[in-house]
C-alpha cells in the first residue's frame, strides 16, 4: 500500500514538473462536457452502485459514498 | 442565468470555446474559462458537478429513472427500478451547494448460496432504498473545501456519511491535487433476525492529482484507501461468516483525450484494486463521445472488469470447506470472475440548456473470462440488462 502511494506521488510530480503550460485560451476543449471526469453525475452514480453490489472491487472515484444493503 | 464573466466565471456552454484574449494581459482572467476540464473527484456520492478552479456559473437539475434487471440461466434475480434527481446551484458567487436523491425499487430473488436461489421460484424480495446527500462547497483562488452528508435507508440497512475534501489549484490551473476523508457508519438489522443491531464503520480516504498534459489531454489519478470495522457478513446468505475488518485501496487512473478532427473524445481508464481478503482486480473502460453536430451525440462504452477471489470463499458444492478456515462465503462476488459491459448512450442537446439523454448497457459475469488466473468454477453467468432515461437543464 505504501509502495503504491509512493510510486502516485513521484508520478504526480514528475508529471508536475516536465509538462508544458497549456494556456487559458488553448482550453476550449478541454471545457467541452466530454473531457470532463463529471460528465453526467447521475450516470456515474447508477454505475458505480451497481458494480459495487455486484463485485468486490469498489473505490477510486472519491470517498464519501456511503454504505447499503446491497452488498 | 448569465452572470459577469469575472473572477468565478466559466464557460456555462459546452459548445462555446474559449476563445483568445483580446489583449494579453487580461489572460488571468480568462482562466476562468477552463472550467470543466479541471472537474476533480467527486467527494460524495455526487462527484463535484462542473467544478474546476471555480464555482460553476449556472445551476443544473437533472433528473434520472434507471430499470435493471439481473439474470441467469436457470431465472431472474433482482430487478430494480430508481429515479434519482441531482441539483447543483452556486450561491453568493463562491459558494457551490448541491443536493441529489435516489430512490431504489428492488424486487426479484437472491442466490443463498453461490448461484442457488432462494426457493424454486426464488423467495420474494421486496424492499425500497431512499438516499439523499448534500455537499457544500466553497471556493477561493487557489484553493476550495467542500463539506458533504448522505444517508442511506432501507429497512434492514441504515448508513450515515460524512465527507470532507480540500482542492488546491496550480495558479495556471492546470493541475489540482485533492485530499478528502470521509466516514461512514452502518447499522444492519436483516429481517430474518439473523443480524440484530450489527454495526459497520468505514473511514475513506483520497488523494488525488488532475492534470492538463495538452489542449486535447487531461489526466487524473486518485488512490483511495478504505478501512471497513464491523459486520461484514451478509445475513441473507445460508453460512456466511467473514472478517470483521476489511482494508481496501483502489488505484484509478483516467485520461480522456479530445481528437479535434474527429469530433470525438475518448474517455479511458484503469483501476487496481486490492484488499485484505486478498481479492486483487483490474478494472478498464472506455467511452467514445462522438458528436454528430447539432447536439447530438453518441456513446458507445466498453468496461471489462477482472477479479481474483476472497481468500475464504469456497467452490461449490456447497457448504464444502464450512469449518475448515475461521471464515466462510459462498457468495458469488466474492469469486474470481471476468466480466464485460458493452453500451451505448445517445445524448441530445438542446440549445435551450435542456438535454435528453439515453443509455442501455448489458453486463455479462462469466468465471472464465478472468485474466491473470482461473475463474472460479460451478457458477451461473450471472447478466444484468441496464437502462438509463434522463432529462437535465440549467437555471
Amino acid at each position: 500500500m505504501r509502495v503504491l502511494a509512493a510510486v502516485v506521488c513521484c508520478l504526480a510530480l514528475g508529471a508536475c514538473g516536465s509538462i508544458g503550460s497549456v494556456e487559458a485560451w488553448q482550453k476550449g476543449n478541454l471545457a467541452k462536457r466530454s473531457m470532463s471526469f463529471d460528465m453526467d453525475p447521475l450516470d456515474d452514480r447508477f454505475t458505480q452502485h451497481t458494480y459495487q453490489s455486484k463485485e468486490n472491487m469498489s473505490g477510486g472515484y472519491g470517498v464519501g459514498g456511503g454504505g447499503c444493503g446491497c452488498n | 442565468m448569465q452572470l459577469k464573466l469575472g473572477r468565478g466565471a466559466r464557460t456555462p456552454d459546452k459548445h462555446r470555446t474559449a476563445r483568445a484574449p483580446a489583449n494579453g494581459a487580461r489572460r488571468p482572467r480568462r482562466q476562468a474559462l477552463l472550467a470543466a476540464a479541471l472537474a476533480l473527484p467527486g467527494l460524495g456520492v455526487t462527484a463535484d458537478a462542473a467544478a474546476a478552479g471555480n464555482a460553476p456559473e449556472e445551476g443544473q437539475i437533472g433528473f434520472k429513472i434507471l430499470y435493471y434487471q439481473d439474470s441467469q440461466p436457470s431465472g431472474n434475480r433482482m430487478k430494480v427500478i430508481a429515479p434519482s434527481v441531482h441539483v447543483a446551484k452556486t450561491v453568493l458567487g463562491d459558494w457551490v451547494i448541491q443536493g441529489s436523491g435516489v430512490v431504489d425499487v428492488i424486487s426479484g430473488a437472491s442466490p443463498l448460496y453461490h448461484s442457488t436461489l432462494s426457493g424454486a421460484s426464488g423467495r420474494g424480495i421486496e424492499d425500497r432504498r431512499l438516499a439523499a446527500d448534500a455537499k457544500v462547497t466553497r471556493y477561493f483562488e487557489r484553493w476550495a473545501l467542500g463539506v458533504g452528508v448522505g444517508r442511506s435507508d432501507e429497512h434492514d440497512y441504515r448508513s450515515n456519511v460524512g465527507s470532507v475534501d480540500v482542492r488546491f489549484f496550480t495558479p495556471d490551473k492546470n493541475t489540482t491535487l485533492t485530499l478528502g476523508a470521509a466516514v461512514a457508519s452502518d447499522r444492519i438489522d436483516s429481517v430474518n433476525n439473523v443480524a440484530i443491531n450489527q454495526r459497520r464503520t468505514t473511514n475513506e480516504f483520497l488523494v488525488g492529482i488532475t492534470q492538463v498534459l495538452s489542449p486535447n489531454d487531461i489526466v487524473q489519478s486518485n488512490v483511495t484507501i478504505g478501512r471497513g470495522r464491523g459486520y461484514f457478513n451478509d445475513p441473507y446468505k445460508s453460512i456466511d461468516i467473514r472478517p470483521d475488518d476489511r482494508n481496501q485501496i483502489a488505484w484509478l487512473t483516467r485520461w480522456n483525450h479530445h481528437f479535434e478532427s474527429a469530433n470525438a473524445t475518448l474517455r479511458s481508464s484503469y483501476r487496481y484494486y486490492r484488499d485484505s481478503w486478498s481479492v486483487t482486480g483490474h478494472t478498464l473502460g472506455a467511452e467514445w463521445v462522438q458528436s454528430h453536430g447539432n447536439g447530438w451525440f453518441t456513446v458507445p462504452s466498453m468496461r471489462y472488469a477482472t477479479q481474483s477471489a476472497a481468500d475464504f470463499y469456497f467452490d461449490p458444492p456447497f457448504p464444502t470447506g464450512v469449518g475448515t478456515k475461521p471464515y466462510y462465503s459462498a457468495d458469488q462476488r466474492l469469486s474470481a470472475f471476468g466480466a464485460v459491459t458493452p453500451g451505448l448512450k445517445l445524448i441530445k442537446e438542446f440549445a435551450s440548456g435542456w438535454a435528453i439523454d439515453f443509455k442501455a448497457e448489458y453486463y455479462e459475469q462469466r468465471a472464465k473470462w478472468r485474466i491473470g488466473g482461473n475463474g472460479s468454477p460451478g457458477l451461473e453467468t450471472f447478466r444484468a440488462h441496464m437502462f438509463q432515461l434522463g432529462v437535465s437543464t440549467k437555471f
